[in-house]
């Protein structure tokens, strides 16, 4: 009875933690009142724009999911509540917008949409180059922020740097208000800039520190969650750090088979011989040999053998060791292992169909 | 002549009711959508739709009979010497005479009563006329009568009468700041000594703001009270305007097309709690009236002037914004000191003044036949699909829409503090109203170019600037620009074209022409074409435009970016000069020293030997740029400005990085402030605060523009990443070589981890590590399917990491392998 009863409030339960921890204006909320957080300080630098009217860039860097986006659509949204249609926001992707004219078009297309104004596909680029230019400076007369959004800054800087030369030089000669924002992953963003372009930049910096919890871990957790008791226990916890943390070489090791593991075996001690070049002959003799001396069960032919060996190419637990020779049969082309012997030994290890002369093919020569 | 074509007074003023507004645009047949602000590119161009004759009309006849009444009083008038149009010209754009109209000095006005009789067939345009014994000017302001004979001229009191004893002049009156009235010094309860300093209230006002009420003094009866213009202005009983134009119909009545302005009670948004009392609003509403019902002048300033303007009567007013009549939305009025920058607007060129004329007026007829706001929003949709906003260059559609409907409150009741003066004054984009430092080189420029314009073969000449960036070089040739521009306008120099281009701003190199070409003749062509025709006016003669015999200044900056593979674009740009006839001047501007030597013998034997290096600022000229900007600001402790230009002077003298150091100081300072403030805890510690930028801030902000801030990201790794990164400085130092394959920086971690007793990780979790650390490229690694094969190497200095690593509090044990 009980249970039937808290089986619905644990699924209820379940779905606020799952909405909450999805939602990154709750995960940042905490950020809000210090003033120390980046939050803040990225708030004060736009609405300082905003207010006293000025030009500003600045830079967000810090490794992938560590909350530059989240905290930077927070600072735009309080923004927009402050000052309701006073603030145009201008998304520029470097993966999306890679070369400078497709990006000054994308601007000027934004800029169009957001001021209800007709856009021409057919304009050339100094067009819009110019047009965006007579925006910014309408916009500042009228007191609206344009804020240019710069995802992957890092891939802007390459070639000649136009955009962001354009960009940052009306910045310097109009008295607009633009704040150009640029996110990254490289630290060194603002190294790649030509000098002409980063003395135009003004250099601010934030800096996002990955926060030690990891969000989609603990989501994960949420999903393990016991529905009966309605309660996280460890075992959520272990279930889900395992299958945060796969390790997909040695998974697929260990669903090899007898005569796959026999073939990287055999690669393995060819390279503990210092042989650096091998093919599938080679391994295929290293196979006999073991065969002849061991006298095993696993005697197959060749051509399951290389059956075998191509399933390990697929898997890409081997590899072809040069990029050249393409049109020569597969068995003559020179191979290498993927793996370290340690892995391998690790991988047999835990297998438990595995034969114990196998093991010992490896550790004999690993401790001969 | 149609009826409506008559720019009759009672119609043509902008009046809040929208329809109205529309006839009365209508009648008046102004260019509506040309947005009023000078800077714009388009830009009000005289329309000369001359009402010649007036027909029979009740309003025209009553005003002819008044014409008939002061004939002598237009005797006057009197085009002054300095008038060098001839009639027969059309009136050169409006923004361009008021520019010269400003700085020329008033000549001496001489009566021509002759000139008077000899009418002209034609319109005769002036820029200044003396009418009823006032001096009229294009760009001056004016009040106007609203209706004809409602209150004379002679009713307008010269002098304000005191509110509370209803007597005026006698002695000192001070006024209030609320009600706008006037009162004696004595009148006031208590008695004041002295003018005072700031804002100050009536005590009426005062006890109405403190909720008592209060009867004002009455007016004695039998008195009516009178108003000066300034009240009747602002009770919507006389208009004011800005006079663009003057000219004189070849029937001899004298018009003016003026530029209304309009009290905020009659604008959409209403008074607004922020509006200062004397406050106006420019609109973008033109009317053509006649002389005839001006009344006398009265100032509309800038809010600078405003602040300015100490005690200049009683008829200045405040004017900050302009207000779109259509859209019924505000703008900021571009300031004059921004008119310099926008000069290269094709269309402040005297050549190609009435370009757009014709698409202008014809969209706008069109417009006006429209009623309802609703009605003409959608009519104005249609029109922009067949002109993008952002389709022709030079012609953008729909830029006045852009605006706010009410003017955000925090933008004007905020008294700036210092800081924000400091932070606001040290943006790049403001212009310094001196330029220290580079008097030597501006000289060098400015004999250059006046050389050039001057001598009259105006042979080939070339001048290269180079200099790092950040040193002024453009900005000193834009300012030694502005200065001749300001002699040309007084009439030293000959007249010449100035054209700026930017290598960088071109999407190919050879759209140079395509851009030399349209700025000369107005004309967009494809940049064969352009060329073609280019070197057809440079070396043959056959000149493009009306300016034929005018010098051109070429501008290119950023030069270098013009190099194309077989040069021949430099080539072309620096061959013209070098012809017979050709009156042009290239100034060319680029970073590198050496771009002359670079290019190709016969080019840089064109470019000539003329260089100019401007070397990076040293820390005193730093120092001076700032110290000149902040002039008037107490902002800065002395030793931080100091600091601050002696670190960027050692590191690259470039002054715009010195200038945002210091803005960022500034903007930490104000950060902390403001900080302080919300929580409502004093500024604790004495060394940082007390509203100045500190010695700490500056510091803080060079850290921030120097130092990369991979010091801090390592110090924040996960553990596995630490340890990843300490065993590449173990590897580095053991094996001397940069790159170490990741089978062995595994190795090394493995064997660490052991005998530290830490959890195991496996290959694949180091391998996600090592490849998230070189996306943010502290390591430098290939991609992560080679897996053990994989090469990778650190990005920063091993000292960095060791500094980073060594006190980690997750693995104390990390240190004895650094």
């Amino acid at each position: 009875m009980a249970a039937a009863a808290a089986a619905p409030v644990a699924s209820q339960a379940q779905a606020v933690l799952r909405k909450r921890l999805c939602d990154p204006a709750f995960v940042h909320s905490p950020l809000k009142s210090s003033p120390d957080t980046n939050y803040s300080k990225l708030k004060y630098l736009v609405a300082s724009s905003v207010s006293e009217a000025c030009n500003n860039s600045v830079l967000l860097l810090g490794p992938r999911g560590c909350g530059k986006g989240a905290v930077l659509d927070m600072v735009l949204e309080d923004l927009k509540k402050e000052h309701p249609d006073a603030i145009s926001v201008i998304r520029l992707n470097g993966m999306l917008h890679s070369d400078d004219n497709c990006a000054m078009k994308d601007i000027a297309r934004q800029l169009c949409l957001q001021h209800e104004l007709s856009f021409s596909k057919m304009a050339s680029s100094d067009d819009n180059t110019e047009f965006m230019i007579d925006m910014l400076r309408e916009c500042g007369l009228a007191h609206k922020t344009v804020i240019f959004i710069l995802e992957e800054f890092d891939l802007f800087a390459q070639g000649k740097q136009r955009l962001l030369y354009s960009l940052l030089d009306a910045m310097q000669s109009l008295t607009s208000q633009a704040v150009v924002i640029g996110m990254s992953c490289r630290l060194d963003a603002d190294q790649l800039l030509e000098k002409r372009v980063r003395s135009r930049f003004s250099h601010r910096k934030l800096l996002f520190i990955p926060s030690s919890l990891d969000d989609i871990q603990s989501f994960r957790v949420v999903s393990y969650m016991d529905k009966e008791s309605g309660l996280l226990s460890i075992d959520c916890f272990t279930n889900a750090l395992s299958c945060m943390q796969r390790q997909p070489k040695m998974d697929s090791l260990q669903d090899l088979s007898i005569l796959e593991l026999y073939v990287l075996v055999c690669m393995n001690r060819l390279e503990d011989k210092e042989q650096n070049s091998y093919n599938f002959n080679t391994i295929m003799k290293e196979y006999k040999s073991i065969q002849d001396a061991y006298k095993t069960s696993d005697k197959y032919a060749t051509t399951v053998c290389f059956r075998a060996f191509e399933h390990l190419l697929d898997r890409e637990l081997i590899t072809f060791a040069d990029t050249k020779g393409r049109n020569i049969a597969l068995e003559y082309r020179p191979v290498k292992l993927l793996i370290s012997s340690r892995e391998l030994a690790e991988s047999l290890k835990l297998n438990t169909t595995c034969p114990t002369v196998l093991q010992k093919l490896l550790d004999r020569e690993r401790y001969m | 002549m149609d009826l409506s074509a008559t720019p009759t007074r009672s119609k043509s003023k902008p009046r809040s009711t929208p329809s109205k507004t529309i006839a009365a645009s209508a009648a008046a047949q102004m260019d509506l959508s040309t947005p009023s602000k000078p800077t714009t590119r388009r830009k009000s161009k005289s329309v000369s739709s001359p009402p010649s004759i007036a027909p029979a009309t009740p309003s025209t006849v009553r005003r002819s009979r008044r014409l008939l009444e002061t004939p002598t009083r237009r005797l006057l008038e009197t085009p002054t010497k300095d008038l060098v149009e001839t009639p027969a010209k059309p009136a050169p754009a409006p923004t361009l005479k008021r520019k010269r109209a400003a700085p020329s000095p008033k000549t001496p006005i001489q009566a021509e009563p002759k000139r008077q009789r000899r009418l002209p067939k034609k319109k005769a345009h002036y820029r200044k006329v003396v009418y009823d014994g006032g001096e009229f000017a294009a760009g001056d302001d004016v009040y106007v009568k609203r209706r004809e004979g409602a209150e004379s001229d002679e009713e307008e009191p010269e002098e304000e009468e005191c509110r509370v004893c209803f007597h005026a002049g006698g002695e000192v009156m001070v006024e209030c700041d609320a009600c706008l009235g006037g009162f004696h010094l004595r009148c006031v309860r208590p008695p004041l000594r002295r003018v005072p300093e700031g804002d100050w209230a009536c005590p009426y006002c005062e006890a109405e703001r403190a909720g008592r009420a209060i009867e004002r003094p009455k007016q004695p009866v039998g008195k009516s009270i009178r108003r000066t213009a300034k009240e009747k202005l602002l009770s919507s009983d006389l208009w004011a305007a800005r006079i663009e134009s003057l000219w004189r119909e070849p029937d001899g009545t004298f018009w003016a097309k003026v530029r209304w302005y309009t009290i905020p009670e009659e604008t959409a948004a209403g008074r607004q709690p922020h509006n200062l009392r004397r406050e106006l609003y420019r609109t973008n509403d033109l009317a053509d009236i006649e002389m005839e019902t001006i009344l006398r002048h009265c100032y509309v300033m800038s809010p600078k002037e405003f602040r300015d303007a100490s005690n200049e009567g009683d008829d200045v007013f405040y004017c900050e914004y302009e207000y779109d009549v259509h859209w019924h939305n505000f703008k900021r009025l571009a300031d004059i000191d921004d008119e310099p920058e926008t000069q290269e607007d094709p269309s402040d060129e005297p050549y190609n003044a009435g370009n757009d004329y014709n698409s202008d007026t014809d969209e706008d007829s069109e417009f006006e036949e429209e009623d309802g706001p609703a009605k003409r929003c959608s009519a104005r949709k249609n029109q922009s699909h067949q002109f993008a906003a952002n389709s022709r260059k030079g012609r953008i559609y729909g830029l006045q829409k852009i605006g706010i409907r009410k003017i955000p409150e925090h933008v004007r009741c905020h008294q700036k503090t210092d800081l924000e003066k400091a932070k606001a004054t040290l943006l790049l984009a403001t212009l310094p109203k001196s330029l220290p430092c580079r008097d030597k080189e501006m000289e060098e420029i400015s004999t250059f170019v006046k050389d050039a314009i001057c001598n009259d073969q105006c042979l080939g000449r070339c001048l290269y600037i180079h200099g790092v960036p950040g040193t002024g070089k453009t900005m000193s040739v834009l300012a030694v620009m502005r200065r001749l521009r300001s002699e040309l306008d007084s009439g030293a120099l000959r007249p010449y074209c100035f054209i700026e281009i930017n290598g960088l701003k071109l999407a190919s190199p050879e759209n140079i022409y395509k851009v030399i070409y349209e700025q000369l003749s107005g004309h967009r062509v494809g940049w064969k074409k352009a060329l073609h025709y280019l070197t057809e006016h440079f070396s043959d003669g056959t000149k493009i435009g009306k300016q034929t015999s005018q010098p051109i200044i070429l501008l290119i900056d950023e030069l270098d970016l013009l190099l194309t593979r077989n040069q021949s674009v430099l080539y072309n740009v620096l061959d013209w000069p070098t012809k017979p006839n050709s009156n042009l001047v290239v100034i060319g501007i680029a970073n590198t020293m050496d771009l002359p030597e670079k290019l190709l013998p016969r080019i840089s034997s064109r470019m000539g030997i003329q260089r100019l290096c401007f070397g990076p600022y040293n820390y005193r000229q730093l120092q001076e740029i700032i110290t000149s900007r902040l002039k008037g600001i107490d902002a800065f402790e002395d030793q931080a400005i100091e600091f601050a230009s002696r670190k960027v002077a050692a590191m690259s003298g470039d002054a715009r990085r010195a200038l945002e150091i210091c803005r960022r100081a500034a903007e930490f300072a104000d950060y902390r402030i403001k900080q302080f403030q919300q929580s409502g805890q004093a500024p604790s510690s004495a060394n940082r605060g007390n509203g100045v930028v500190c010695m700490g801030d500056v510091e803080d902000a060079i850290q921030e523009v120097f130092q990369a801030p991979h010091i801090q990201v390592m110090k924040n790794c996960p553990k596995f990443g630490k340890i990843i990164l300490a065993a590449m400085v173990h590897e580095l130092y053991r094996s001397g070589l940069g790159e170490v394959l990741f089978d062995k920086l595994a190795a090394t971690v493995l064997s660490w981890c052991h005998v530290n007793r830490e959890l195991l990780p496996g290959y694949d979790t180091l391998l996600k590590i090592c490849c998230k650390l070189g996306e943010s490229k502290i390591v430098l690694c290939e991609e992560g399917t080679k897996h053990k094969f994989q090469k990778v190497q650190l990005n920063y200095p091993s000292d960095d990491v060791t500094f980073a690593l060594k006190e980690s509090p997750d693995l104390p044990w990390l240190s004895k392998y650094l």
